[in-house]
């Protein structure tokens, strides 16, 4: 799916505004780029996520640093579940937005593509840590 | 292809054919990029205009800063409870180090990042999803005094237990 900037108007310049910044924002919202509607969508769902994890791991000295919290949390498939999908959107959100800077500087394809293939194997190797942590976490190991 | 630049007022409006490597969207992977309103200007020229040109210009390296932050922790993060797979004693030893006052400082600026990153992230989305070129500076002030506010009420929360306690 391209970006296609040369998209037909969708709304009313009227309504909009004449503003030609305006009418350049209300582009590119219909645009369809993908990464760029998962970047705000991953971003609102780790507002829930990121907030609610942190004031869970803080809302008491040990609630984030304590083996016993950290496995009567990971005996429940919920949080297990949700950790999964943290892991993941964390991971996919932070890395297209590193590699978001990374393509604001003119590169070399070659350099680009180099870059491009050092963020996506350290995602899946980390994200593949991650979730091994979470679904081979056995409480009953000393 | 070609690209817009946004006129600052008096300005000629001006549109530059670019090879689509610069600008386009969709280079390499559709998951993985996306680069609206690409000016092609130098990274240096770009930094020092953005910063004179745009109220959100500090929004806007701060967001960057955050995320980079937010990125490299998490590197750590996955990396230091993988730790609970070898067991209680290895975790235990491992959250020692977390535990440790630079680290108690650390966690509490990450607070800080996250809460800025997020904020700013929903004010993004707002500017973005709606029709939000029209009241972003109104929004990015009540972004600020909103988020400052909830920084302050959330550090005494959760830090009155870790820091003032015992
Ligand atoms: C807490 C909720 C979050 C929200 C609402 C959010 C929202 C956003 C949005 C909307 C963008 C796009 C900015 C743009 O295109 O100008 C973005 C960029 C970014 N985010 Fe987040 N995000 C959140 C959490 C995170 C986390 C946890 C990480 C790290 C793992 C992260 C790392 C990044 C990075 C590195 C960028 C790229 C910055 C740039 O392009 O200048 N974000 N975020
Ligand atoms: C300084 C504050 C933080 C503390 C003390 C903390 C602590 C923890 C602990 C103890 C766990 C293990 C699961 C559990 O106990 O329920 C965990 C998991 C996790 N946290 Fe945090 N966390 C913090 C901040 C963050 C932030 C800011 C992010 C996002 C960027 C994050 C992302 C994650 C993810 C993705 C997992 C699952 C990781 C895995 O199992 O490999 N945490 N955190």
């Amino acid at each position: 799916m391209a970006l296609d900037v040369q998209a037909a108007p969708v709304l009313d310049p009227e309504k909009v505004g004449s503003n030609r910044l305006v009418r350049s924002y209300s582009r590119a919202r219909r645009s369809g780029a993908p990464a760029w509607w998962l970047q705000r969508v991953t971003g609102l769902a780790l507002v829930v996520l990121t907030v609610g994890h942190y004031i869970l791991m803080h809302y008491n000295p040990v609630s984030g640093h304590d083996y016993g919290e950290t496995a009567s949390r990971l005996a429940s498939p919920w949080f297990k579940g949700i950790y999964l999908g943290f892991i993941t959107i964390g991971m996919y959100h932070g890395l297209q937005g590193i590699w978001n800077i990374v393509r604001d500087y003119k590169l070399k394809p070659a350099v680009g593509l180099t870059i491009f293939g050092i963020i996506v194997v350290a995602g899946i190797i980390f994200v593949g840590v991650g979730w091994n942590t979470i679904l081979t976490f056995d409480p009953t190991k000393p | 292809m070609t690209l817009e630049i946004i006129p600052e007022k008096g300005h000629a409006p001006a549109t530059l054919p670019l090879p689509n490597f610069v600008n386009g969207a969709t280079w390499i992977s559709p998951l993985m990029s996306y680069t609206p309103n690409r000016e092609p200007f130098s990274a240096w020229n770009k930094l020092i205009l953005a910063y004179r040109r745009y109220s959100g210009s500090w929004a806007y390296i701060l967001h960057r800063l955050t995320g980079i932050g937010l990125v490299v922790y998490l590197f750590i993060h996955i990396w230091a409870l993988s730790s609970l797979t070898r067991g209680r004693a290895a975790f235990m030893q491992e959250m020692q180090t977390f535990t440790s006052p630079p680290w108690k400082v650390a966690e509490w600026l990450l607070g800080a990042l996250v809460m800025f990153h997020a904020f700013n992230g929903i004010r993004i989305a707002i500017v973005d999803l709606g029709s939000g070129a029209r009241y972003h500076k109104k929004l990015l002030a009540a972004v600020w005094v909103v988020g400052v506010a909830v920084v302050v009420g959330m550090f005494f929360l959760i830090f009155s237990t870790e820091l003032f306690a015992k």
